[in-house]
């Protein structure tokens, strides 16, 4: 992105690109860990059955 | 995740926001290969879409008969089959064991878990002293308590279903596990696909949707376990009118210790054991004056089961006779009252 867009004004004040946090092996422990909590199958606000497929167009 | 400083229960209701997200992590990706897989022997039965309407039972009430801790307490078989009752008798598929030892076959038996490792409800025949020492899960749970003895349970089961499994119905979901499909081939149940919804069907890139393009099956809102599946057939494809649960207890009692619930190893191995206060939740019934402890995914249970219930085209009685379902659109009352009921109006 820094390569396309120069930016034809100064900024008053530096700005500084916020860091992408990488995802750290105690965050997918916890990210693994934490769905064994999880129910035995899902669940769908507002729906009932589905008897027939209806494709979408 | 290191320690946490909560209040009793204030972990518990962090998690129960995430439930739909940790569910689908837990189950979504297996439950469709399961699917996709149980393809190949989907001739082996028929859609659920048969038993619409109802060939299940007499009349327009059913009763789910699930496999809370209230079961051994209070015995619900005992009054229903005192009673005569000819409506449909629904059971979870962790509850036939406790209708078959007490001789009543279910009507419509229902599996949902797409989890390995259920087989054992049905019996399984390679159970050995070695597959039990890994896992004590069987041996801990406070729903029945016969299966504390693990191999003499499973060698009754297995001798039970030999004899009355091929009169027994199954709704079977799509997504169930290789053993427990095959198992269930085996005994010679006779079988009613259907398809548990995994998302909002009617979303782009909808993977309900795409599932029911591929199989045909109806798809059905599963409520997050086999209880609230149980109910949602009893009503949406059975169509019965009065529903009536037992066994729906979605907690455990207060003198219940920690280390008889469901997700107790995990919740130890997750949080550590110094923090497993904050992660059950406490809920007093007002319906019946006790208070009961739940954990993060039984009190999701009992949210998603009081949104099935407003939405539903029928009564919905609760006769667990304890637990924490309790609110706007549930009828609390005990399971003799509702047999009472059902026998004077002729809705039996």
């Amino acid at each position: 992105m820094s390569d396309l867009l120069k930016g034809n004004f100064k900024t008053k004040n530096e700005v500084v690109a916020p860091e992408v946090a990488e995802e750290t092996l105690e965050d997918r422990f916890e990210r693994t860990a934490l769905k064994r909590l999880g129910g035995s199958i899902a669940f769908v606000s507002k729906k009932k059955v589905m008897w027939e497929f209806k494709p979408k167009s | 995740m290191s320690v946490v400083y909560e209040g009793p229960g204030e972990l518990g209701m962090k998690f129960v926001a995430q439930m739909d997200r940790l569910t689908l992590e837990k189950i979504g990706e297996e439950g469709l290969a399961n699917a996709a897989r149980n393809q190949a022997v989907m001739h082996r039965g028929k859609s659920i879409a048969e038993l619409r309407g109802g060939p299940v039972g007499e009349g327009d009430s059913a009763i789910v008969i699930a496999a809370g801790p209230s079961i051994p307490r209070r015995n619900p078989i005992e009054a229903i089959k005192a009673s005569g009752y000819k409506g449909a008798l629904v059971a979870t598929d962790s509850a036939m064991y406790y209708m078959l030892r007490n001789g009543v076959i279910p009507d419509l038996v229902v599996t949902v878990d797409p989890q390995e490792g259920l087989v054992r409800w049905f019996g399984q025949p390679d159970l050995d002293h070695e597959e039990i020492a890994k896992d004590d899960y069987w041996r801990r749970q406070d729903m029945d308590f016969a299966f504390a003895d693990e191999l003499k349970t499973n060698r009754e089961i297995m001798s039970l279903l030999e004899t009355y499994g091929p009169q027994i119905k199954i709704a079977l979901a799509t997504c169930a596990s290789k053993s427990l499909v095959d198992r269930v081939l085996d005994i010679g149940m006779q079988i009613y696909w259907w398809n548990p919804m995994f998302d909002d069907p009617d979303l782009p890139g909808s993977k309900t949707a795409a599932l029911f393009e591929a199989n045909g099956m109806p798809c059905i809102n599963a409520g997050g376990n086999v209880g609230s599946s149980c109910y949602m057939i009893a009503h949406a494809v059975l169509e019965k009118k009065h529903v009536a649960l037992t066994g729906i207890d979605f907690s455990y009692y207060p003198e219940t210790p920690y280390f008889n619930t469901q997700y107790y190893r995990d919740l130890i191995d997750i949080i550590g054991e110094e923090n497993l206060d904050s992660a059950y939740i406490r809920v007093f019934n007002p319906d019946l004056q006790k208070e009961f402890y739940t954990d993060p995914a039984y009190y999701w249970f009992r949210e998603t089961f009081l949104e099935l219930a407003a939405d539903a085209d029928c009564v919905t009685y609760n006769c667990t006779e304890g637990g924490i379902l309790f609110g706007d659109h549930i009828r609390t009352q005990p399971l003799s009252q509702f047999l009472t009921d059902m026998k004077a109006s002729g809705a039996r």
